[in-house]
This record gives structure tokens, sequence and C-alpha cells, in this order.
């Protein structure tokens, strides 16, 4: 498999003004830090928004998983936008309605339901992207 | 500057995830939001500014906006500018560090004590803004007053203003269908100040709407024609209220 295959990038949707926007972040800092550092690879959304050609190149040359807050899916938009394959789209909200005791709160600061939410949402990522595991609901192939 | 909703100034956050800077500007950001000017202050993501609707790429149009940057990209005073308009500040986190002589931050996901050091001196700054922005003298806006004065000691949730409550219309233009915002508000702004429907109370209304919707030069009659009659529309209703 050539490294571009193996590197997967992750893009939160970088939602200020609401809990599930946190716990998109926080589950893609889960994946790219703690359980799947050597295959994924972090971008801001921020950096797409303005065209920044390293962010551009790296969506275009690596698959993309997008994990949204909120029902305007800025991830998964910018990163097609930006000439990218989302291979999975995970609506934060759908993983949450099957996770209802997970009820996330606060913005700056996620309570502890939320981190697992966040928590969850990333081993579900993870286990997809390794084939072995479930497929994230609400997620799809491109 | 837009009087057509209440005057609070719109913070950007780039909300950058792969720096700590970015994580100063955001959480400066919210600090403002929630604590320091919490009335003052609305806020909208970055992304919405191409993903959402037209009433989202109005935001800056109607708020004076500051944004708060975590590097030199400056994604959010770019695309800001590029997408919404031209913010009335701009702040960058790694320029306010280097002036106030602070160490630098680390930790993207928690920060370290620079980082949060970094966060109060960016969101002082940021508030200083918002009440200039204001025309306020600094500690006097609305929200540190309250702050004090509410039962939690003003902690509240940012006002966030995706879906941004900026009305958008449809409306037919020789054959085509054209989001127009703001029109109702600029409406009944007009109707308030007892404007009627003569020749220049039509010129004063156009006007009012082209600071809100870009207008193509060759079309510029049409618009016109398309948006009296909108008014004429709202008037009758009104009057049938």
């Amino acid at each position: 498999m050539s490294p571009s295959k193996e590197t997967v990038v992750v893009v939160p949707c970088s939602g200020i003004g609401k809990s599930f926007g946190t716990v998109s972040r926080e589950a893609a800092y889960d994946l790219c830090e703690e359980l799947r550092p050597e295959s994924t690879r972090l971008v801001a959304l921020a950096k797409l928004v303005l065209g920044e050609p390293g962010a551009r190149e790296l969506v275009a040359k690596h698959p993309a998983v997008t994990i949204d807050g909120c029902k305007q899916m800025c991830a998964a938009k910018m990163v097609r936008e930006s000439g990218g394959t989302v291979a999975r789209e995970v609506a934060v909200l759908d993983v949450f309605r099957r996770h209802k005791d997970l009820k996330p709160e606060g913005i700056a600061e996620l309570n502890e339901a939320g981190r697992k939410l966040a928590r969850v949402l990333a081993e579900e990522v993870a286990a997809s992207l390794d084939g072995s595991g479930q497929t994230v609901k609400g997620a799809g192939h491109v | 500057m837009s009087d057509l909703l209440e005057r609070k100034v719109g913070i950007v956050s780039c909300s950058g995830e792969e720096l700590a800077e970015g994580t100063v500007a955001r959480l400066a950001a919210l600090k403002v939001l929630n604590e320091l000017r919490p009335r003052d202050t609305v806020t909208i993501c970055l992304p919405l500014f191409l993903a959402g609707g037209a009433g989202d790429r109005a935001f800056a149009k109607l708020h004076p906006t500051i944004t708060v940057d975590g590097c030199d990209l400056r994604c959010a005073a770019h695309g800001t500018e590029k997408y919404s308009s031209k913010p009335a500040a701009s702040l960058v986190v790694n320029e306010l560090v280097a002036e106030c002589g602070l160490e630098r931050p680390e930790g993207r996901r928690r920060l370290n004590a620079a980082g949060q050091k970094a966060v109060e001196v960016t969101a002082e700054r940021l508030a200083a803004l918002v009440d200039q922005a204001l025309g306020k003298e600094a500690g006097t806006a609305r929200g540190s007053e309250a702050a004090a004065h509410e039962p939690d000691g003003g902690q509240r949730e940012a006002t966030c203003s995706c879906g941004s409550g900026v009305p958008v219309t449809k409306v037919s233009i020789d054959g085509q269908t054209v989001e127009l915002v703001a029109l109702p508000l600029i409406f009944r702004q007009s109707r308030e100040k007892g404007r009627g429907q003569d020749e220049g109370a039509a010129r004063e209304l156009f006007e009012t709407v082209k600071i809100y919707n870009a207008v193509p030069a060759e079309a510029e009659g049409s618009y016109r024609e398309a948006v009296l009659r909108e008014y004429a529309a709202f008037c009758e209703k009104e009057k049938q209220a």
C-alpha cells in the first residue's frame, strides 16, 4: 500500500457556538493524537476556507474523515469544495442518538459525558478505518 | 454600519485545530462571548461563510466584526473579508504574544500555563476592541456590568449566529430566482421612519438594500423594480394587519 493510501486526513467542523462542535474537535484529537497517530493527519477547516494550498493538497491527496457538529455539515462540504474525497462523513448528532446517556454540555470545556461521546465517536471511526469495526452510522464511502 | 438589528459586535475566530495559538484564539473568543461582553457580542463559525446560506454570509455586513486568528495565515480575517465583509478589527495571537513578551503557548488540546495567560491577554484586548467598535469607554460595556449582577456571575453560553436569523427573501428578477438578505428588516426600518413610497424614499430604500446585497451593475434597474415591488407588497400587508 502506498503512503498516500495509508494516511487519512481528519477534518473536524471548527464549531464554536455549540457543544456538538466541541465534541467533533475532541473526537478528532482523540483519533489523531491517541488512537491512530501514525495514520491520520489533522487539518484545520479554517485553512480550507482560506483555500490554503498546503491544506488543499492534503485533502486532494488523501481520503478524508469529516466530523461535523451540526446539520450544516461545514467540514464535509468544505472538503468536497476543496477537491477532496470524503471517505467517512460523521455527524456527531447521529452518534449521540445512539448514545443518549452521553449528553454533551459546555463549549470551552466539555462535561464528562461530552468527552465520553467524543471518545466513543473516535473509537468507532478508528475501528472503521481498520475495516474491522462497525461502520459509523451516517457515514459512507464515496 | 447597520442599525437594523440590535447593535452587537460579531467575533469570528479561526479555531485553528492544528496549533495551540488556534486554541488560544477560540478560547479567548469564548471568554469574551461568555464572560467579558456577553450582551455585546455574537459569533459565527468561520466555515459557514462558505457552507451556509446568504444569511450567514451577510453576518459581517450586519455586525461590526472583529476577527481573531492564531497565526499569520489569518484565515478568519481573510475568510471574513472575502466572503462576508471587511472586519472592523483583527487580532493575531502569535503577534500579540510577541508584543506582550509572553512565552509561546503550547498544547493545542490542553493549553499550558503560557497558553492560559495568552487566552487572558487576547480576551482582554478583544474586549477592548469590542468597546471601541461600539463607541464605549473600556470596561463600560453592558456585558461587564451585567455579569457582576447575575446570580451565576455572568456565565453564559456563546451566542451562535449560525442560520443567523438574518431573513433571506427569494425574489424573481428577470426570470431568475435571486436571494436577497434583510429585506423585511430594511422595509420595517423604512416604515418606522415614516418613509412613504415616493421617489426619494425609493432611492434611499434601494441604496440600503445594496449595502447588504451584491447588485450587478447591469441588472440594477431590474433589482430596483423587484425590491420596490416587494416593498409595496410589504406595506400592503402591514396595512391589513
